[in-house]
């Protein structure tokens, strides 16, 4: 299959440019060679004396067309990777019969005047500096002309479908009329001037016939179809085209996706209507604006890159080929309805009980919710649902089914600690990145250390969180230190409103939950830092200190560690009368995750350690990152009350020669 | 030059020609052939280096941002001047002249010609393309506009065409 570099959306790269100009190289010389470099030749049709302009232009679209509906036809490329301009029928009327007087004055068209000029015609140099001049008028009066402009936008549409026709058979049809304009031509010029050459010629005649005969033989081959918008392509078509977008995926949105973010009032969502607007004012989704596709281009520019734009109408050809056209103008927040209206009303609207197959129960209330929502365009505007408070007391863990029934609700926020390169791939539908290693850095020579308050309560403005926001924080793997490393962020806030989800995102995976790939929209927010917020964190010197009173300092690192047998540093070993508790052993496998073990098992575990939940603590490992885990698990989940956390931990411990060890 | 100037091509097989570039830009661009959009762009060009910070603002050309010559319909305009001058140079058709009737004056031939310019400029821009783009390509495409607008240059062009038949009178 050919992938053009439109498909590839690649017309702007230089070698499209390169390629450009060759093809405008073959281009002019085919003008030129057909004497179309001379403005009495091109007017002569206007007064049958030379119909050369009929003869060469109806056989090269003719030739044309044909060569690009056996290439389709062979499956060598598809009509999607060519850009297809819309029709709008008002526009191009007026349009051509304007375009027809300026070439009878002039004796000109843009294309043939550059060859004139090639040719030294000065009437074409005049010509293209009036053309420039046009566009130029036509760019100042646009504000006027604009409704003209998109008067009759129709979209894409083929003749062939309009007249109800079969592609071959339109294709067929059109080509006999090319012949008999052919010999008409000749005729007329034989009459009118005496010439004629080519009139009841071997030639013509075998010219004639070979076009008549490939053409019906493209009956044999595409006759069936009826193209893009026909009946018989259509379930074809759509199939391949939910398979492409199963597979890519970034430029559609599937209609639950949508329906979930329209009802949450995400800020900057613009969801456009493409239809006629008679059908528009007949049903559309709510909240949603009518826009013709001549001014999505337009109306789209202010908000490049913004928010996210979903395009509908009843199928999908018309909004894609409109995506594929803003693309190439750089608009890289544009997506397509998966399956249009049609798809969502289905998926969406039709209520459960009219449905094929039964539907489970959380489900149907999400239909029945849908259906409140788009069904009464008339109803108030939905106030946006606050977020509910978690069962659990926060900061703690929450369950997958409460973020699920939450998500989208004003005040949460999800911010996935994955990597990149796993959130990129799906995430929990409008989470937020964050790298873990990003709320560490050097703090007065002491490297990874959690950031002062005022550096990490500028990361959450630019990630749009506010002081009293619900955060939840999504891991994966064994990574729950990761989402506990973020943790001790908000922490040091004062930020008591977070939670991790429980089992992180395999769970979430796990129990078929939504997920998405598009980035979140976010305004910067003013996150208010109460700077002392943070009692919990400890220095070597306070640990010293505290050494020979009843504080217990347990270090988390693993065993090996822990007795000096393994050492990254220039000590190995433990602070003097730590007990060694490997952070590891809190959490248990899931198969493809890892969670939290049981409460009751950690608490029986702890209470070893530790006599009573008021009893001092002081956690560290080697840079804070495993003691965040079993800070959180001791204060969040098994509710410790006095838990310090070491932050700078072995890493300084061990460098500081006057600091004791144990080995 | 006039006298040592070839025959022009065999229109069909011209046309055959013209064809099959059009075919190979359908096949490697995945877009057709047009001429307008490239002198358009340049009246852009032309219009933002005269008003810079107004150009950006418009409505229509302001959406081609900082430098709208960087498309490929530009590159291929300025390829349709050297193919034709190659051609033309091949064949001995290159000759600086107005070309007109011999009763006609040069001056109002090149009134004709600026007038029916500007209007074909415009038109062009209401059509989203020209003879080239539209009526040549959106018709090998079947698309009804193009077809619809190839009807009417003709019909715009007949009812027009004995209002400016004196410029072609010998």
């Amino acid at each position: 299959m050919i992938k053009t570099l439109f498909g590839l959306d690649q017309l702007g790269t230089p070698t499209a440019l390169f390629l450009a100009l060759l093809l405008g190289l073959a281009f002019g010389f085919a003008l030129e060679r057909a004497g179309f470099g001379s403005s009495r030749r091109l007017a002569g049709i206007f007064y049958f004396r030379d119909m050369a302009v009929l003869k060469v232009m109806f056989t090269a679209v003719v030739t044309a067309m044909l060569g690009l509906s056996y290439t389709v036809a062979m499956g060598w490329i598809a009509m999607e990777q060519v850009y297809l301009m819309p029709s709008v029928y008002g526009a191009q009327v007026v349009g051509g019969l304007a375009f027809g007087v300026g070439f009878v004055m002039s004796g000109w068209c843009p294309g043939t005047a550059a060859v004139g000029v090639a040719s030294g015609k000065l009437d074409a140099l005049v010509f293209l500096c009036g053309a420039t001049l046009g566009s130029v008028f036509f760019n100042e009066l646009f504000p006027i002309i604009r409704p003209l402009y998109a008067w009759g936008d129709s979209g894409t549409s083929f003749a062939f479908s309009s007249l109800g026709m079969s592609q071959g058979g339109f294709a067929f049809l059109f080509t006999l009329v090319a012949v008999g304009c052919f010999w008409g031509a000749e005729y007329v010029e034989k009459r009118v001037a005496g010439t004629g050459a080519y009139f009841k010629t071997r030639f013509l005649k075998a010219f004639s016939l070979a076009l008549v005969v490939l053409s019906a033989g493209l009956l044999i081959f595409v006759g069936e179809k009826t193209g893009p918008e026909g009946s018989a392509a259509k379930a074809g078509m759509n199939e391949k085209a939910l398979l492409q977008a199963i597979e890519s995926a970034e430029d559609h949105i599937d209609p639950e996706a949508l329906a979930d973010r329209m009802v949450a009032g995400e800020e900057g969502l613009l969801v456009i209507d493409v239809r006629p607007p008679a059908e528009y004012a007949g049903f559309h989704l709510r909240g949603a604006v009518n826009v013709p596709i001549a001014e999505l281009a337009a109306h789209l520019e202010s908000r490049k890159n913004q928010g996210a734009v979903v395009l509908y109408s009843n199928g999908m050809t018309h909004p894609a080929q409109a995506r594929d056209s803003l693309a190439r103008g750089g608009h890289r927040n544009v997506y397509i309805l998966t399956d249009g209206l049609g798809g969502f009303i289905d998926q969406c609207l039709k209520p459960a009980s009219l449905r094929d197959e039964p539907v489970p129960q959380s489900v149907a209330a999400k239909i029945a919710a849908w259906r409140d929502y788009f069904a009464n365009p008339d109803a108030p505007p939905a106030r946006p649902v606050k977020v509910e408070a978690p069962k659990s007391s926060l900061p703690g863990l929450v369950a997958t089914q409460w973020l699920a029934e939450n998500l989208g609700r004003k005040g949460l926020k999800v911010i996935d600690v994955r990597d990149q390169k796993e959130y990129n791939g799906g995430h929990v539908p409008g989470a937020l990145a964050l790298n873990p290693e990003s709320v560490r850095g050097n703090v007065e020579g002491l490297p990874s250390m959690l950031l002062p308050p005022g550096l990490l309560g500028s990361k959450l403005s630019l990630m749009g969180i506010e002081a009293t926001d619900t955060v939840v924080l999504v891991y994966s793997g064994d990574k729950l230190r990761d989402a506990t490393l973020v943790g001790m962020a908000f922490e040091r806030l004062g930020h008591t409103g977070y939670a991790i989800l429980d089992g992180g995102y395999e769970k979430w995976i796990a129990e078929k939950r939504p997920t998405g790939t598009l980035l979140p929209v976010v305004r910067r927010s003013n996150y208010s830092v109460n700077p002392g917020a943070d009692t919990f964190t400890v220095d070597s010197r306070t640990v010293l200190a505290e050494l020979k009173g009843g504080t217990i300092i347990i270090d988390v690192r693993p065993a090996g560690y822990f007795t000096g047998k393994k050492r990254d540093e220039a000590r190995g070993g433990h602070i003097p009368g730590a007990v060694n508790r490997d952070f590891t052993l809190d959490l248990a496998s899931t198969g493809n995750g890892a969670s939290v073990k049981p409460t009751e098992e950690l608490a029986a575990a702890y209470s070893t350690l530790v006599p009573s939940k008021d009893s001092p603590v002081i956690i560290h490992c080697r840079t804070g990152h495993q003691a965040s885990q079993t800070y959180f698990v001791m204060k969040h989940v098994l509710g410790y009350l006095n838990v310090r956390w070491y932050d700078a931990g072995w890493t300084e411990w061990a460098a500081r020669p006057e600091l004791p060890v144990e080995p | 030059m006039g006298t040592n100037q070839e025959k022009y091509m065999n229109p069909y097989l011209a046309g055959v020609l013209l064809g099959l570039v059009l075919l190979a830009s359908f096949l490697v661009l995945g877009a057709g052939l047009g001429a307008s959009s490239g002198i358009a762009r340049l009246g852009a060009f032309v219009e933002g280096c005269i008003l810079p910070g107004h150009v950006r603002s418009t409505d229509y050309f302001g959406k081609w941002g900082e430098n709208p010559l960087r498309y490929y319909l530009v590159f291929m305009l300025v390829g349709t001047f050297l193919g034709g001058l190659f051609s033309a140079i091949l064949a001995g058709r290159t000759k600086i002249e107005v070309e007109k009737g011999k009763s006609f004056s040069s001056r109002n031939r090149l009134l004709l010609a600026l007038g029916g310019g500007v209007i074909a400029g415009f038109a062009s821009r209401l059509a989203q393309g020209c003879t080239s783009g539209q009526a040549l390509t959106g018709s090998a495409l079947l698309l009804s506009g193009s077809l619809i607008f190839l009807v009417c240059i003709f019909v715009g062009g007949y009812a027009a065409a004995w209002f400016v038949r004196r410029q072609w009178h010998d």
